[in-house]
């Protein structure tokens, strides 16, 4: 059985808003980069079912040749191996091309897991049309795998609550996170085993790109307006207060 | 007449004969002991060069001060002067019969003159008198504990123990009485004398004499024998141990070579303590040595406000799985569970507190290395402030701030390589929170004012001692040698600090893994500037108490320096705890990160910086400066606390 797991290397997703810049719109190269949010619960998943099945574990990333060092994480919480397809394309066609390409190399795939959303682009679509590519049903927001007779037994949750269904065969997954998929802090001799797991690095393919182009790139702004209201008498204090809400329509 | 050994008692060498296995069952319990501990690791070695005498692996001075005079004791008056009046009283009278001893076996001749009156009469009497009045208050202290004699386990061993070493006094001074009574006074005895008078005129006298002799001897000898079975043996123990600690405060935790790992083999040492064989023979003869007092848990910041450790409850833990021999039971840590190993706050208050010279936080955090870097277990809040360092290198996961943040709109200059002297190190603590960035602007002002030659780092950093107390060594490790390579490249021999805990890590363990640089805490230097006059302050005369934080003061004796500082721009108050004896704010050990059971730490200490009546709390500490902040909030809401260095600049005159 052969599980893959699918991780994107992303600029610190934490970075404050008031310390975040743009180059070249996109995040300023100083930001520390690290596997995304999601990915990381889906790796979580991913080495759990592991575990309980004995399945190969293998992390698929489409990212730059230096992502390597960040993907090891997952090796070392658990993963067998990594294959990451070189490229810096935006375009999810483009990714999910490449990276169908990555898993079509891998021999028999019985289940793709993936973050519900990549940490940077936020977009959520790469996995579906993944899953299109592969022809495998797509199960969005899963946030629990189990394997029971053959199949996948998924429960899904949203804000509104949480649906079990049974898969029949393969499948993509984007994983959410919930308590249970905190990823693991790996222990240290994990980190040093992880450094000796196979790593493979694929070219990028040429892959039609959606018809699509980025016009401009704007983060908001932090701003500061002080308007100082006289507090001499607290009463009428007050009513100023709540007049200028009111009048600013914030009540 | 002179007094002749074993008068009335026909046999008497029998005694002297009786004390050989009576030795020899006391050998052999020590001889147990030492097998025991022997089983423990080689202790890891701290690689720093002492200023202290030693012989052999032992340290004399604390040998002789903590070990035989026992200084700590005394921090309880009442009962250190018990524990004082009881040893030296048994000292001297044990003196007294081995003299006894060498002139029945060497005509040594102690019977005459006035060594008789003043040392075998007077003294010894004195003596037996003292060590009476001692296990009398230490008997009824027994039988009328406080709680921090029965908490987790009551060692009433010393019950029974007590009550003979009564009877042997007790008996001592009767059969002299007995004695006296028959052949006549014995100048300087002022209790057999007395004693002979109230005996005077018994018929039974020679044979009362007899019995007593006869009991008095043969009680000795079995508690003798009974030393190394009982709580006794740290007669033997608390010296030992005294003696094998090196004399730095803090715990001792050493770095870990972990080159062991990147070979090929596939026997990899475990990391940290999971089953007592993991743990060094120092933490093994700790653990024969405790005696639990509970003196470490009326001191321990998490003991006291309702968590699940405590540091004497850890200790009887650790000293049952030991009596009962499982070294190699690994179910050890969840016996003493994970939220007690991880409520540590490493403030070492136990050790200060400690008569006997335990390193309860040592054991501790060698548990809490193989939890995390074994098991992956964390506390979820302390979890995330990790990943958080492992991915950002900085803890404080979900801060407002960048790390450049705290110098926006202000010039501050970057370390050049051979022009600046000074590398200011900023660290995470100061960087990521609202509140403490201001101490690094206070600071820079304050060093710009006095002229001194001084840099900071273009991209700020944190030393790794958060992941160090959280019991990530390898983390630690990965951080400090990155950290280390950067100083070597700029050429940085002269670090000041504005955190303790950076400080702590700098000296304390950068050294080990190659570091080569002078380290000033921002206290130190500033107390520095103001006595040699290059910034002169105005001295408000407010009252300001002044809080330790644990790092700078217990873990590095920095004590009267921030004392001179805040003294210089207000009137200094102390606390109730201060110095060496502070409590901790709470944050140590990782665990400024957490969700506190029970009473909150840091509210516990800002009530009693706020009782002290000061109009501001002064520390010198980053964490300490947060955790005050926020546990004065339940009380009022002025902001009280600051730091010693915004104080001086805002004192500062141009």
């Amino acid at each position: 059985m052969q599980i893959v797991v699918l991780a994107k290397v992303v600029p610190d997703y934490e970075v404050p808003s008031a310390d975040f810049e743009l180059v070249e719109n996109r995040a300023h190269p100083r930001y520390t980069r690290m596997i995304g949010l999601y990915d990381e619960n889906a790796v979580e998943v991913g080495v759990q079912l592991k575990e309980k099945l004995g399945a190969d574990l293998t992390i698929v990333s489409y990212g730059l040749s230096d992502d390597v060092q960040f993907l090891r994480k997952a090796l070392a919480m658990g993963a067998d191996k990594i294959v990451l397809v070189e490229g810096n394309s935006d375009d999810p066609y483009v990714i999910a091309a490449n990276l169908k390409d990555a898993i079509d190399r891998q021999g028999s795939v019985d289940l793709v897991l993936a973050g519900r959303q990549s940490s940077d682009m936020d977009r959520g679509v790469v996995p579906g049309l993944l899953a299109g590519m592969l022809d495998y049903p797509f199960v969005p927001q899963a946030c629990s795998v189990e394997n029971v007779d053959g199949g996948w037994k998924i429960a899904q949750i949203t804000e509104t609550g949480k649906r079990l269904m049974k898969l029949t065969g393969k499948g993509v997954l984007s994983i959410t996170s919930v308590p249970e998929n905190v990823p693991r802090i790996p222990a240290v001799k994990a980190i040093f085993a992880a450094k000796k797991k196979p790593v493979e690095k694929l070219a990028e393919i040429g892959a039609r790109s959606m018809s699509i182009s980025e016009l401009s790139v704007t983060i908001p702004k932090m701003e500061s307006v002080c308007e100082l209201i006289p507090a001499e008498d607290m009463d009428d204090a007050v009513r100023v207060l709540l007049r200028r809400l009111k009048e600013e329509r914030f009540l | 007449m002179e007094r002749v050994p074993y008068w009335n008692i026909s046999h008497g060498l029998l005694i002297d004969l009786l004390s050989l296995p009576a030795l020899a069952v006391f050998g052999y319990g020590i001889y147990r002991h030492w097998c025991r501990i022997r089983q423990g690791k080689a202790s890891i070695r701290l690689g720093l060069t002492l200023d202290a005498l030693k012989l052999g692996p032992v340290y004399v001075r604390s040998f002789l001060t903590r070990g035989i005079v026992g200084t700590p004791i005394y921090k309880k008056l009442f009962t250190g002067i018990a524990h004082g009046l009881l040893f030296w009283g048994m000292v001297l009278l044990s003196v007294g019969t081995m003299l006894v001893f060498a002139n029945v076996l060497f005509k040594l001749p102690v019977f005459k003159g006035e060594f008789n009156r003043l040392f075998m009469g007077l003294t010894l009497d004195a003596a037996g008198l003292a060590a009476l009045a001692g296990v009398l208050f230490l008997l009824i202290r027994r039988l009328f504990p406080p709680e921090r004699l029965t908490c987790f386990k009551a060692n009433s061993a010393f019950i029974l123990i007590e009550a003979g070493i009564i009877a042997i006094i007790v008996t001592g001074f009767f059969i002299e009485g007995a004695r006296i009574a028959q052949t006549g006074v014995d100048p300087g005895s002022f209790v057999g004398n007395w004693l002979a008078a109230q005996l005077a005129g018994l018929g039974t006298l020679p044979a009362i004499h007899r019995y007593l002799w006869w009991t008095h001897g043969l009680i000795s000898l079995a508690l003798i024998a009974y030393i190394p079975y009982s709580p006794l043996v740290h007669l033997v123990l608390a010296p030992a141990n005294a003696g094998l600690d090196i004399p730095l405060p803090g715990p001792k935790m050493g770095v870990i070579d972990f080159e062991a790992f990147e070979g090929e083999g596939d026997e990899t040492p475990s990391l940290g303590v999971s089953k007592l064989a993991d743990f060094s023979r120092k933490n093994l003869l700790d653990i024969s040595t405790c005696l639990k007092c509970g003196r470490c848990h009326e001191v321990c910041p998490a003991a006291q406000t309702g968590k699940r450790l405590s540091p004497k409850g850890v200790m009887v833990t650790l000293a049952e799985y030991l009596q009962q021999g499982k070294m190699d039971d690994d179910s050890l840590l969840d016996t003493i569970s994970i939220d007690a190993i991880y409520s540590c706050t490493t403030c070492a208050a136990c050790m200060e507190a400690c008569p006997v010279a335990v390193n309860q936080p040592n054991a501790i955090l060698r548990m809490r290395q193989h939890l995390l870097m074994e098991r992956s277990e964390i506390p979820d809040i302390m979890g995330q402030a990790h990943r958080s360092l492992e991915a950002r290198h900085h803890p404080f996961v979900g801060t407002g701030f960048g790390p450049n943040d705290w110098r926006k709109g202000l010039d501050v200059p970057f370390y050049e390589k051979d022009t600046t002297e000074y590398l200011l190190w900023i660290g995470c603590s100061v960087a990521y929170e609202e509140r403490t960035q201001n101490i690094a602007r206070a600071m820079v002002a304050i060093l710009k004012n006095a002229g001194v030659s001084f840099g900071i780092l273009e991209e700020n950093r944190c030393t790794g001692d958060p992941a160090k107390q959280m019991g990530n060594e390898f983390l630690f490790t990965e951080i400090a040698g990155q950290n280390i390579e950067e100083f070597n490249e700029l050429g940085v021999t002269r670090v000041i600090t504005l955190c303790p805990h950076c400080f702590n890590s700098f000296t304390r363990h950068y050294p080990l893994l190659g570091a080569k640089f002078d380290v000033i805490p921002h206290a130190v230097l500033i107390r520095n500037l103001i006595e040699a006059g290059t910034i002169r302050l105005a001295n408000s005369g407010q009252a300001i108490c002044y809080h330790d934080p644990c790092y700078l003061g217990r873990h590095n004796s920095v004590l009267s320096d921030p004392r001179q500082v805040v003294s210089s721009v207000g009137q200094l108050v102390e606390m109730p705890r201060s110095g060496c004896e502070s409590f901790c704010c709470g944050a140590g050990g990782g665990n400024y990160w957490t969700e506190e059971e029970g009473t909150r730490i840091n509210q516990t200490r800002a009530k009693e910086a706020l009782d002290t009546g000061a109009v501001t709390i002064a520390t010198a500490c980053p964490f300490c400066m947060l955790m005050l902040t926020d546990g004065l909030k339940k009380f009022t809401e002025e902001q009280m606390v600051k730091d010693i260095a915004e104080l001086v600049c805002s004192q500062m005159e141009a």
